[in-house]
């Protein structure tokens, strides 16, 4: 039986920054910047949190559906490494504002950037199993990084131009117009390392170098596995497109250019020519959002099928990563049919209109970033702070995060 | 052996930064205050590693700061 994604959409927020200009503000060395394929990030916005986001992603799949496809879906599940709550699920909140079903499930699932494939996994094996024929599963990959302080350490790092904030939704059921994923093709390695990881709210740590060679050791042998598992897969001939996990351009480039060294002896302008072909439209996206974490494998993807060429089907391989570590390649057929329905959500003119940040009205966030810690008991958000974002999402249907009233969170659309 | 595997080192590290050569790599100087980013660190690892055919984890050399330090780890994990 088929079985993949049926809808998608993402949303990235109102606001967005140039990092290259912010790299240069913080001094790092940028004489090799380019190699590291990043241009743009989404900023946080205070009226934004990964359930606004979430919903805001998932809303336009829900409208497009009639009232009994909508009770079809049996479970929400959210992906995320930036909970608001030890016990409650974000997808409550996401259900609730989406006025769904109650007959449903509703859950989180975390394993850091690997979240969104364990969730969109569990998903595909709900459908596969056919315990409850025809029905839907929501998965919402969101992820958010707000930055509260400029400290020392923030001045070698460049953790902060690569994070970003958004959400990914995707509708899962047997008929995957978007996304058919080839069953049963799936690649794991994982392993503990301690590479990054957010030991206390709010915060990021760990040691980057780490994280870049464990990422590439995963990739390398999450696809050894797929070979395995997948008679004759072939890392070139197999996929015409690939999606990695892109916590920033250069690391996807690099896993690539070491693949492409160890499965096919490749030379190296033969690799920059494969690069361009087969994984350049996945980064479009990824390259001017920022790593979204749960979300990001997801974005490459979407950014694939909008930016590929689907004269005929064609297979995309998909390598996702999750810092800790657990990590999965998979692959499944794109057409020219799921370009068309992804192409309806216009997806770069969603990410065209975000307000682009003068670099005070960035650092100005920072500010009420701090406000908004894991944990708050009470806070009303003022969206008037920063009114040139806010003019991006007043009076077009968005879900804004209002207030905090005893750690329940409100929201409103405007 | 260890002269050997440091040219190579020094040669891969030019190969990555174009804008370095081969007699201004210092092989105690950290790849960072060379101009090497983070990307740049892990290709030397990759590229030094797949070029001696040594099949170790890449995560076992993230602690090698310089040339010397690398060499000297690789000859370590090679004798294992």
């Amino acid at each position: 039986m088929k079985a993949g994604i049926e809808a998608m959409n993402i949303y990235c927020g109102s606001a967005a920054l140039n990092v290259v200009e912010l790299a240069k503000v913080r001094n790092l060395n940028i004489d090799r910047f380019e190699n590291l394929l990043m241009v743009e990030k989404t900023v946080p916005m205070p009226y934004e949190d990964p359930i606004s986001n979430g919903v805001n992603a998932a809303k336009p799949i829900i409208d497009k559906l009639s009232q009994e496809e909508r009770d079809r879906i049996d479970m929400v599940i959210t992906c995320t490494e930036s909970g608001i709550d030890f016990g409650k699920s974000m997808s409550t909140y996401i259900h609730h504002y989406l006025g769904l079903n109650r007959n449903c499930r509703l859950i989180e699932i975390k394993n850091a950037c690997y979240s969104g494939t364990a969730g969109f996994q569990m998903a595909l094996n709900f459908i596969y199993a056919q315990v409850s024929p025809g029905r839907k599963v929501l998965v919402i990959c969101t992820d958010i990084s707000r930055m509260s302080l400029v400290d020392g350490s923030m001045e070698a790092s460049f953790a902060e131009p690569s994070t970003g904030s958004g959400a990914v939704a995707m509708l899962i059921s047997d008929y995957p117009v978007i996304f058919q994923v080839d069953k049963g093709a799936n690649g794991y390695y994982g392993y503990e390392v301690m590479d990054t990881c957010r030991p206390v709210p709010d915060q990021e740590a760990g040691d980057a170098d780490l994280s870049l060679l464990s990422y590439l050791d995963c990739c390398e042998n999450a696809f050894r596995e797929y070979q395995k598992r997948v008679e004759g897969a072939d890392y070139v001939s197999t996929f015409e497109y690939l999606a990695f996990h892109t916590p920033f351009g250069g690391m996807v480039k690099g896993a690539h250019r070491s693949n492409m060294r160890k499965f096919k002896r490749a030379a190296t302008e033969q690799i920059e020519a494969d690069f361009n072909r087969r994984v350049k439209p996945s980064l479009a996206y990824c390259q001017r959002v920022g790593n979204i974490m749960g979300a990001t494998a997801h974005l490459a993807l979407a950014s694939t099928i909008d930016n590929g060429d689907f004269d005929k089907p064609k297979r995309v391989g998909l390598f996702s990563y999750g810092s800790g570590c657990s990590s999965e390649f998979y692959s499944g057929i794109v057409t020219a049919q799921s370009q068309e329905k992804l192409r309806e959500s216009n997806l770069t003119k969603h990410l065209n209109d975000r307000y682009m940040l003068s670099m005070d009205e960035y650092h100005h966030t920072f500010e009420t970033n701090g406000e908004q810690k894991f944990g708050t008991r009470d806070l009303k958000i003022d969206s008037s702070q920063f009114p040139r974002a806010f003019s991006h999402v007043e009076g077009k249907g968005r879900l804004i995060f209002t207030e905090i009233k005893n750690y329940h969170r409100i929201y409103k659309w405007v | 052996m260890k002269e050997q595997i440091v040219k190579l080192i020094v040669g891969n590290l030019v190969e990555i930064i174009p804008e370095l050569s081969e007699g201004s790599v210092s092989l105690d100087e950290t790849f960072v205050d060379m101009g090497a980013n983070s990307i740049d660190r892990a290709e030397l690892i990759m590229l030094t590693l797949e070029r001696l055919d040594l099949e170790v984890s890449r995560i076992e050399f993230v602690s090698a700061q310089t040339v010397n330090e690398l060499a000297d780890l690789i000859i370590q994990k090679q004798q294992r």
